[in-house]
Parts: structure tokens; C-alpha cells; sequence
């Protein structure tokens, strides 16, 4: 997982890229494998929730997110997600 | 659930006091199965399915224009890559369709407290299809739809 997150003028804007393989059920059907994809993506500064999304399977491979929220630098932006077979995988970035 | 559960036993005092917005969070997979499952007729303009999902993630599919900002390519040479993207000034809940696929919903966005409804994302689009981005801002619901035109083969069209 690869996150940058900027701060300007008590806004601070985030990039994210999840690695992922996202296997829809079609495609996994044809690859001879289960479909599994994220489901859920938090983003959480000091234990607060500053992001949120449910997801599907149509979102592309290593899904790339870009969202906004109102925060200041030097803080530390947790993202995490979960996926349909349960795995999850968080990660910690300073907000610069 | 288990976790959800246990983590809500230890967090739930202090989310009251602190955050009541975040007492909304929701795991749309589980609190809303079946949207998930909503199926597209196939067609570029049809956006019967899409009405039927708007309807089971709001409640009402009587949306109006406007308030939303769609950023969406008029021609995406790699279906499996189409960055879309919108911008409110604010907003309660934000999801986003398409036609492409054989299901309908893509994502569903609940925006915290101190969110800011600009988001962008990039998804997979099987083939041309309509993208659509329905807002909830003050209990109204908000419409923006663009068509996208998928070129197979990488040729540029």
C-alpha cells in the first residue's frame, strides 16, 4: 500500500494506491479461481473516521483512491482495508 | 462481525461523546447484501438497474440534477482502468453505478464529519456504459451520469 497525504490550508488531500488483485466473479470464473476483491476502505486520523467506503468488485486492479478531508499536517493518516475472504492490511502515513 | 462487535463494546462510549457521525459508519457489504447484486440490462442508456440500486442504497430513486461535479473520461482506450471522480461541496452519502458491468454498484460513500466529498477512484468498465453519481446533500437526492466510451483492442478508436 502506497499513501501520500499533503496538507494546505486545513485540507488535507490523499492518494492511495491498494495492491489488489480484485478478482471479479466473472474474471475469476474464467481463471479457474474464487472471487475475492476489497470491500471496505477506512481512513481514520487519531481514531476518528475521515474516510469511508464500501467497494465492489468493479473497481480496477491495485485500486487507486483520491479523497479529501479536513485535517492538519503531522498527524498519522491509518488506512485500512478488508476483503471478501476477510483478509485486511492497514497501513500508517504522515500527514506532510 | 465478531471484531465489529468487540470493537464497538470498547469504542462505543467514547465514539458517542466524541464522534456521533461516526456512529453511522456502515459495512454497506453486510448491512445491504443485495444491492450488490443488482443487475444491468446490458445497454449503454438503460439505466433501469440503476434506478432499482438507487432505490435499495437511498430508499427513493427520485433524484435531481445538479450540486454534483462527474469527472469521467469520453473515451477510456483501457476499460480496466477508468479514473472517475466527483466533487460536492458537501454531502451525507455518495454512490457511484455504471452500466458497463453486469452488476450495477461500484461503491458506496459514507462521508464523515470532517470529509470532503472529493473523491476519485479508477474502475472497470466491460465495455461502454453510462457512469452515474448519486449525492445525498439535506436529504436530497443529486444526479450526475456521463457516458464513457470503451475502445477494445487499444487502438485508440
Amino acid at each position: 500500500m502506497r499513501i501520500k497525504a499533503k496538507a494546505a490550508d486545513g485540507v488535507v488531500s490523499v492518494k492511495a494506491g491498494l495492491k489488489h488483485a480484485m478478482l471479479s466473479y466473472d474474471v475469476a470464473k474464467k481463471k479457474g479461481k474464487e472471487a475475492n476483491f476489497i470491500v471496505y476502505i477506512t481512513g481514520k486520523v487519531d481514531g476518528k473516521t475521515v474516510y469511508e467506503s464500501s467497494t465492489s468488485q468493479f473497481l480496477s486492479k491495485n485500486p487507486f483512491l483520491k479523497f479529501k478531508f479536513k485535517g492538519e499536517a503531522g498527524k498519522e493518516l491509518e488506512l485500512s482495508w478488508v476483503d471478501l475472504k476477510g483478509n485486511t492490511k492497514s497501513k500508517k502515513a504522515k500527514i506532510k | 462481525m465478531e471484531r465489529r462487535k468487540f470493537l464497538g463494546l470498547g469504542l462505543g462510549v467514547a465514539a458517542v461523546s466524541l464522534a456521533p457521525v461516526s456512529l453511522l459508519a456502515k459495512e454497506y457489504r453486510k448491512e445491504l447484501p443485495k444491492v450488490w447484486a443488482v443487475k444491468n440490462s446490458g445497454k449503454v442508456n438503460d439505466e433501469a438497474g440503476i434506478n432499482e440500486a438507487i432505490k435499495a442504497v437511498f430508499g427513493s430513486d427520485k433524484t435531481e440534477d445538479g450540486k454534483i461535479k462527474l469527472k469521467a473520461p469520453d473515451i477510456a482506450e483501457n476499460g480496466a482502468v477508468v479514473p472517475v471522480s466527483f466533487k460536492l461541496e458537501k454531502a451525507t452519502k455518495v454512490a457511484l453505478f455504471q452500466t458497463s458491468n453486469p452488476e450495477c454498484l461500484v461503491a458506496i460513500y459514507d462521508i464523515p464529519e470532517a470529509g470532503i466529498p472529493d473523491y476519485g477512484v479508477r474502475i472497470k468498465m466491460a465495455k461502454t456504459g453510462t457512469v452515474v453519481v448519486v449525492a445525498e446533500v439535506d436529504g436530497k437526492l443529486y444526479k450526475a451520469s456521463k457516458v464513457v466510451k470503451v475502445t477494445a483492442g487499444g487502438c485508440g478508436g
